[in-house]
């Protein structure tokens, strides 16, 4: 496979922008929700790090913040189910502008496979995390 | 929709991995012991539906507001240094300067 193949696509976020094949991950599944969206690609802007963001190819309009779990608790443990050696963990962040306050879906990481560049969104078994964990904040402290 | 009607201890099975056993009917409220494959989530339906209002907020994030609220510096991040993510996270994104 040619790795530097690039696909030019516009999104709402970033305007029009070329990313290469390597970046673009196939959620089977699509994401809870967004059932009939299959195909997106992972961006990295310098000015929303450590945020990342996951942009539908189909609709690139529709675009989720993620960020890794353990930037917002170190001792994050999805289990069993999940072998944190082979996939690449992330939660998906909400943000309500009003109260200036974000919170991240700890219960329902999306799990990358590398190799396969594929994704999905799953559900833990556990009821240890919520999904809507609030993140901390200096004025809590 | 199928509606059947089973006595404790009965049994459902739904496809060949499938099986739903009535444990016990107290109050209002019904047991059910699930056995599935680990491919078939099974989750209670609130949870789900959380998930989706959930993503469905997330999905409408503008990139002003998400930076604007970095910008705040009121947020607290851990350095994510026991590394679960350290070897291949970054290298999968693709990356955007301005």
């Amino acid at each position: 496979m040619d790795t530097t193949a690039t696909k030019s696509i516009k999104t709402l976020h970033f305007g029009e922008i070329n990313v290469e094949e390597k970046h673009i991950f196939t959620f089977k599944d699509g994401m809870l929700g967004f059932e009939n969206l299959k195909q997106y690609v992972l961006i990295s802007d310098e000015e929303t790090v450590p945020f990342k963001w996951l942009i539908s190819l189909d609709e690139p309009e529709i675009g989720f913040p993620l960020l890794s779990p353990w930037h917002i608790d170190l001792t994050y443990s999805p289990g069993r189910e999940i072998d944190t050696d082979k996939v690449v963990l992330f939660v998906v962040v909400t943000l309500d502008s009003s109260k200036g306050q974000m919170s991240a879906n700890m219960k329902a990481p999306i799990i990358l496979d590398v190799e396969k560049q594929t994704g999905e969104q799953r559900i833990l078994r556990s009821d240890k995390y919520s999904t809507n964990y609030l993140f901390p904040n200096k004025e809590d402290k | 929709m199928l509606v059947l009607s089973r006595k404790i201890g009965e049994v459902v099975t739904i496809g060949n991995s499938v099986k739903i056993t009535v444990l016990s009917f107290d109050r209002g409220v019904v047991r059910l012991g699930i056995e599935a494959p680990k491919t078939i989530p099974v989750h209670r339906k609130e949870i789900h539906d959380k998930i989706v209002k959930m993503n469905k907020e997330a999905s409408k994030t503008e990139f002003a507001a998400l930076k604007h609220a970095l910008t705040g510096g009121n947020m607290i991040f851990s350095e994510d240094n026991n590394g679960k993510n350290r070897k291949s996270a970054d290298i999968l994104f693709a990356q955007i300067k301005k």
